[in-house]
């Protein structure tokens, strides 16, 4: 399983990629200058945190949105290992929200849908990475924590 | 290997998939008396307000079983258990034999003993069956008794309908056991907004009416209508666990251990029929809501295929959602006096902020999240969840976890001092930023 890093010597927190994520993935006229103006207003995917942090989904091995939901709309891509929401069946009911360990789904009222970041996963590869102007965040391959037995 | 389980939701399929996980050939049958597999019981209200159509109602696709190579025996009942024999009767007249079962039997809806509570009209809303029979019911006028989550949103279901509906809750608040006074008063005025008539702190008597109910006779009034939803909690279905000789808790659920066994070697319990331990009420406690039996579910399938894995305990997690037009998210206790198992030790603090649009507060026992309440801004209330979950001390970070713009980041330091208990690979990733 693949995971995004954050490089936290390279982050400015310049919030690029929260900008890029909202106009590009959230927004309908994929335009900035439209972006700004749309009802509702586009939800980035990507949150600058903290002190300068850029954090999205991090796709968690065992997902507890993934047992919470409770029609099936979070689903996982089983060849990428990709947590998304299925929007049209998302019924908004904040159950993902209630228990996702790093506050990252939004729980949009005004379009009635649990929005997250799902890595770009029709793109191939996520815009947030792409447009860092420092080169900060990265796709890397997740460590094994696990203790080895050997 | 041969694997029962009997029931179909939430924990008997969530089992399956553990179960499928590291034992791709034994023979699963699986037993449960819903004719229609696979729906989510928690959707019922949304089916009954006809925004759901049935097959929207499916938490897993039509071909589950078929894709994860489980016998289903639909609309069968298992009548007897015999944990000795290892052995299981069912009410097709068969008899079947297991290795490893699990009771994932789940709740049945409590009739509450009222006087001409068996007139037509009235009903629950547990089963498909009642969500049909609420759904094709005739009238124009609605009494919904007790005021749950299932309460709730039956009522705001029968609006969306057309259908005028009464709310009626023998406590002094809605969803008691959800919200703290004031969370529920913001919740009870949103409900008040869509039109429906909440009444609290009264009792319904008695159902009027010659065949078919028109009435609901409280202390303070007679409410006339044309139908009933019976909402005043679930009961663990027992029968068989009973009949087997398992262990009962204090609250009739099935006592499982760490492991989610019951006390008898190879019979299972998970979700709404298990009682497990709480982390937040630190006793044992029925947690009957959907997480909790999902990863309930999810732990007695690893262990049920051999893989030893502890379950960390449950706790009560409720999130009204959009249905009401306001998120509201609470989880654990939402009253220090409701915890159990306290020693004069015991320290507790109740935490509140109260703005023009939200509401938080938090219950800490001894410095640990116990219970949070969010009203209005709920997006971080799963960083509450987790804190709750691991039970780390978080006495010197109460105004950080108070403040609205608290986001994960923040709680790097509160991880880093128990990097033990944050061993996930999404913590000790973020961990090993050097933020």
């Amino acid at each position: 399983m693949k995971v995004l890093m954050v490089d936290k010597e390279k982050c400015t927190g310049c919030h690029q990629c929260e900008l890029w994520c909202g106009t590009e993935i959230a927004s309908t006229s994929r335009e900035l200058a439209r972006a700004i103006n749309e009802a509702p207003q586009p939800v980035p995917r990507v949150y600058v945190e903290g002190q300068k942090f850029a954090l999205q989904c991090r796709h968690c091995e065992n997902a507890p949105c993934l047992d919470a939901c409770p029609n099936g709309t979070m689903r996982r891509d089983p060849e990428t290992g990709l947590v998304y929401v299925n929007e049209p069946t998302c019924i908004a009911c904040w159950m993902c929200v209630m228990v996702c360990p790093f506050g990252i789904i939004n729980p949009s009222s005004s379009m009635k849908v649990a929005i997250k970041c799902d890595r770009c996963r029709s793109m191939g590869y996520p815009i947030c990475a792409e447009v860092c102007p420092t080169g900060a965040l990265s796709i890397v391959e997740r460590k094994d924590y696990r203790k080895k037995k050997f | 290997m041969q694997y029962i389980i009997v029931g179909g939701s939430a924990a008997a399929i969530s089992a399956v998939e553990s179960i499928r996980s590291l034992d791709r050939d034994s023979r699963i049958d699986l037993f449960s008396d819903e004719e229609t597999p696979l729906f989510s019981r928690v959707l019922l209200p949304y089916y009954v307000a006809e925004e759901l159509s049935k097959p929207l109602l499916n938490f897993r696709p039509a071909d589950f079983f078929e894709t994860n190579r489980v016998t289903p025996h639909l609309g069968v009942k298992v009548t007897s258990l015999n944990g000795a024999t290892k052995t299981v009767k069912t009410s097709d007249g068969n008899t079947y034999t297991f290795d490893k079962l699990l009771l994932a039997t789940g709740g049945r809806a409590i009739v509450p003993p009222i006087p001409g509570v068996d007139k037509e009209g009235i009903s629950t809303l547990k089963t498909m069956a009642d969500a049909e029979k609420i759904y094709h019911m005739q009238g124009k006028r609605a009494v919904v008794i007790g005021a749950g989550s299932i309460g709730v949103e039956a009522c705001i279901s029968l609006t969306r309908r057309g259908i005028k509906a009464t709310l009626l809750e023998q406590l002094g608040q809605v969803m008691p056991t959800v919200f703290d006074a004031e969370a529920a008063q913001i919740v009870r005025k949103r409900i008040e907004d869509l039109g429906i008539e909440v009444f609290t702190g009264e009792k319904a008597l008695k159902f009027t009416g010659d065949k078919r109910v028109t009435g609901v006779v409280t202390d303070n009034r007679e409410i006339p209508c044309d139908m009933v939803v019976l909402s005043v909690g679930v009961r663990p279905q027992t029968e068989l666990a009973v009949q087997a000789g398992l262990t009962l808790g204090d609250m009739k659920g099935i006592r499982v251990d760490e492991t989610m066994q019951t006390s008898t070697a190879d019979i299972y319990a998970a979700g709404d029929v298990a009682e497990t331990h709480d982390i937040a009420r630190n006793t044992w406690f029925l947690n009957a809501i959907w997480p909790c039996a999902f990863e309930q579910g999810h732990f007695a399938g690893l262990n049920m295929a051999g893989q030893k894995t502890l379950y960390p305990g449950s706790y009560r997690r409720n999130s009204i959602g959009n249905f009401i037009g306001i998120p509201a998210i609470s989880m654990g206790v939402t009253h220090a006096e409701s915890c159990a198992m306290t020693s004069d030790e015991d320290e507790f603090r109740e935490i509140r902020v109260r703005t023009k649009d939200a509401y938080k507060k938090l219950v800490l026992r001894n410095g640990r999240v116990i219970g949070a309440i969010l009203v209005g801004q709920t997006q971080k209330a799963g960083l509450m969840s987790i804190l709750l979950r691991k039970q780390v001390n978080v006495a010197d970070s109460i105004p950080m976890l108070m403040s609205d713009r608290l986001n994960f980041m923040d709680l790097l330091p509160i991880l880093r001092r128990n990097a033990d208990q944050f061993s996930e690979p999404e913590y000790k990733e973020l961990m090993d930023t050097g933020l």
